[in-house]
């Protein structure tokens, strides 16, 4: 079979291909979910996503287990979003090598319910001097905190109010509560909502919140002229966050569930391109070869088929502690008995043809014999079994994952699953938690499913209709 | 001929199960080993803080030692590896499992096979219920499929078929548990019985109130795949000469489906609910940790969290062994349902 007859006949499959709705659909959603690995970076607010899934500073500042944005379509009570907000004003004043510093952000709150947190940050060089206030829409200005920052190079600074400002909120509110009746332990009260609600009696106990403009300002003092503050900006932690919210770890899931889709295709591909290679190579070998080199390799393929494919994955992979190479390997090791026994009856047949025997009498060798004239026939078979088979490789790592057996190094789908297990996600009913990362790998699957039961509709015309 | 086409078929199951058993004692060796070799060195210090402790350290050191090779010499530990790999396959072969390091059966005994075959029946009961229903819905469906091929019903559950072909199982019960059980409350989230359980009648309308979720999440995955296999089966049936030289005789339809083609269409439709059933086994196992069912899968989840390598293995074994029964099972009903399949091709 020349390279031509297999372009030829390429042509003709996709021809074929064509006209099958769904088989298309499913090629479709293949194709967004490579561009979604290619432009991983832009889509999601945290591209470090993937390398950093378990590195809890790089998510310190997100709201724990928050619900998605759009909610607030769906709900009549709005929630504030989580944001960021660079731009502010910026005013100096000189006084001999003292510099007054201040830096104002407006937060237009236009919810019913507050944020989670509001953090601050800075770089900073020196040992400046800040005191961050708030100005309410009614007029009333809370100083929060102040921070003198002992002498080292250059740092961030990084001050959350719902933390440090714990003690000025309280005392803020309290003179308007009535204590005799709302009382409520300091430790129990939480800032922010203290913060944003307005100035009346229940202000600790059960705010009602103030809608408008706040104004967070900070104050910077730099005593010497290397003091430097830069880049300061505020990250409002709100109540909703994200398209797919946070789990109990902070982690921006939509993030997760993206930098996940470029490692269920290697996983998925690449399993099911090695396994069924080695099972279409093994099953045309041993029906080419014959005789007692075929009960052989047949005794040997009934071994593996008798292995028990998900539980001796899991023991594997708890005793050995395989990283995501090592896992697709296991899995390879174990999948290729699928296509073999068709390949192999397929093989009988092929070997029975006229021009096996024509290049048997020129002389061609065994293995040019199968590579070169027996595989080339079995390459739909294939395509379509390997599509069949990327589901499954898929789901095998994602039950390995969803016992706590994964690669630590990587994010997938099985592992954020593994985590919403074990963080309480159904208990607390977090959806956005568990959803997500189980609908992808269905919505792989399908995918998959859709190109596979195309090909095999075009393999098999006899299944089409009566 | 058909006893000796099953005595061959069940000898070379129980090869293929001694061979596996051989492979699995030396890859996991280096690991067995250094859990017995903890276990030993636990025994030892129950055993000198029993002792006379008028004994001189010299004697302590010795008794020590003494009990140490003892022991090792129990388990075989100072033999050479390839003695060890055997002694272990031997064991397993003879359900001597060991001891487990952590884990208890419910009767307080640490011995693995009992924790095991506590847990087997309970897998079998779930599974096996979950397929029976499958396997009747999948029946009424894939009929109805496939004596309207191409049509409206049979397009729009092929792509049911294709929608959750990826889906985990475990996934949906996540799903399911969260909605049922803690949103409308209206099922128990797992577990096998309620606490303390019922005795009499109402202790098994409880536990098929608490079998309820897992099957239903079971047969709602399952039956969309086992109804596309019979329609194909039964598809490709329908277009054979017999069938239609059935139809020219003026048989009604219902019964050329029911009386001709489901006849011929048995032995792989009874392989394909085998074959899933095995499936169940080998795939579907840690869907059981998601509902708290005490089986072998809820197994797998605790002796590993517990790293308790014992269970874990001696659960390896036992499902290698109920699987590879089910594959001799299946090649045993086939052969009586197919009468071609046990004279064999070669004679």
């Amino acid at each position: 079979m020349r390279w031509d007859d297999i372009k030829e006949g390429f042509r003709n499959f996709w021809q074929e291909f064509k006209s099958i709705k769904f088989g298309l659909f499913g090629l479709f959603l293949l194709f967004i979910f490579v561009i979604a690995v290619f432009i991983n970076a832009y889509i999601v607010p945290f591209p470090e996503a993937s390398k950093r899934w378990r590195d809890i500073t790089y998510w310190e500042d997100n709201p724990v287990s928050a619900p998605p944005m759009w909610i607030n379509y769906f709900s009549s009570m709005k929630r504030a979003p989580s944001s960021i907000i660079s731009e502010y004003s910026l005013s100096e004043e000189k006084k001999g090598n003292l510099t007054l510093k201040k830096v104002v952000f407006e937060y237009k709150y236009l919810y019913d319910y507050p944020p989670i947190d509001i953090i601050f940050h800075c770089q900073i060089e020196g040992s400046p001097v800040i005191i961050l206030s708030i100005e309410r829409p009614d007029g009333k200005v809370v100083t929060l905190t102040k921070r003198a920052i002992s002498k080292i190079d250059i740092r961030t600074l990084r001050i959350s109010i719902g933390n440090d400002a714990r003690a000025e909120s309280y005392n803020f509110g309290i003179k308007f509560e009535n204590p005799q009746q709302n009382r409520i332990e300091r430790e129990l009260i939480k800032p922010i909502q203290i913060l944003f609600a307005e100035a009346k009696e229940g202000i600790l106990v059960n705010p009602s919140f103030l809608k408008g403009t706040y104004k967070i300002i900070a104050d910077i003092i730099l005593p010497g002229l290397k003091d430097q503050v830069t880049d300061p900006s505020l990250f409002i932690s709100g109540s909703v966050s994200g398209w797919l919210g946070t789990d109990s770890a902070k982690r921006d899931i939509w993030s997760g569930i993206i930098a996940g889709v470029k490692w269920a295709l290697l996983i998925g591909l690449l399993t099911a391109f090695t396994s069924v290679s080695i099972g279409v190579i093994f099953g045309v070998v041993s029906a080419y070869l014959g005789g007692w080199q075929d009960s052989l390799m047949q005794r040997i393929f009934e071994i593996f088929v008798g292995v028990p494919l998900l539980p001796v994955l899991i023991v594997m992979s708890a005793i050995f502690r395989p990283n995501i190479w090592t896992m697709i390997i296991m899995m390879s090791c174990f999948f290729w008995v699928g296509p073999v026994k068709t390949v192999r009856s397929i093989g009988l047949q092929i070997k029975e043809e006229t021009y096996i025997e024509a290049a048997k009498a020129f002389g061609a060798s065994s293995s040019r014999i199968i590579f070169k004239h027996m595989i080339p026939l079995l390459i739909p078979y294939s395509f379509a079994s390997m599509a069949l088979y990327v589901p499954s490789a898929i789901i095998y790592e994602a039950s390995i994952s969803l016992l706590g057996l994964g690669d630590a190094t990587i994010v997938t789908w099985g592992q954020i699953l593994h985590d919403a297990l074990r963080g309480g996600a159904v208990i607390n009913g977090l959806w956005w938690w568990v959803i997500p990362p189980g609908l992808l790998i269905a919505l792989m699957g399908m995918t998959f499913a859709f190109i596979g039961f195309a090909m095999d509709k075009i393999l098999h015309p006899k299944l089409r209709t009566r | 001929m058909y006893w000796r086409y099953c005595l061959k078929r069940i000898i070379y199951g129980l090869v293929t199960f001694v061979i596996l058993i051989f492979i699995f004692s030396a890859l996991f060796n280096t690991t067995m080993e250094k859990t017995l070799r903890a276990q030993i060195e636990e025994e030892i210090r129950a055993e000198t803080l029993k002792m006379d402790t008028r004994m001189s350290p010299e004697e302590i050191t010795h008794f020590i030692a003494e009990r140490r090779a003892f022991k090792q010499h129990l388990y075989h530990l100072d033999k050479p590896l390839w003695h060890r790999i055997v002694w272990r396959a031997i064991n397993v072969l003879s359900l001597n499992f060991g001891k487990a390091t952590i884990m208890k059966s419910s009767a307080g005994e640490s011995d693995v096979w009992g924790i095991i075959a506590e847990c087997l029946p309970r897998t079998i009961l779930l599974f096996t219920t979950a397929i029976c229903i499958n396997i009747i819905l999948g029946l009424w469906l894939g009929l109805k499929k496939a004596q309207k091929a191409g049509g409206l019903m049979d397009k729009t559950t092929s792509i049911g078929t294709m929608l959750v072909y990826g889906m985990p199982s475990w996934w949906l019960g996540m799903l399911v548990i969260m909605f049922f059980a803690y949103k409308l409350r209206l099922f128990p989230s797992g577990s096998l019985h309620s606490i303390p359980p019922p005795s009499g009648f109402a202790y098994y309308i409880d536990l098929l109130y608490h079998m309820t979720l897992p099957v239903l999440t079971l047969v709602a995955i399952g039956f969309w795949g086992s109804s596309y296999l019979i329609r194909n089966i039964v598809l490709s049936i329908l277009q054979e000469d017999y069938i239609m030289a059935t139809r020219t005789r003026g048989i009604p339809e219902r019964k050329v489906l029911y009386g001709h083609a489901m006849r011929t269409a048995a032995p792989p439709i009874v392989t394909m609910a085998l074959l899933s059933l095995l499936a169940s086994v080998g795939g579907n196992i840690i869907f059981e940790g998601i509902f708290s069912w005490p089986g072998l899968g809820n197994l797998y989840w605790i002796s590993i969290e517990q790293n308790d390598i014992p269970v874990l293995m001696g659960n390896l074994f036992v499902t290698t062994a109920l699987y590879l029964a089910g594959l001799v099972i299946l090649d045993l009903i086939y052969g009586f349902l197919d009468p071609r399949i046990k004279v064999g091709g070669r004679q």
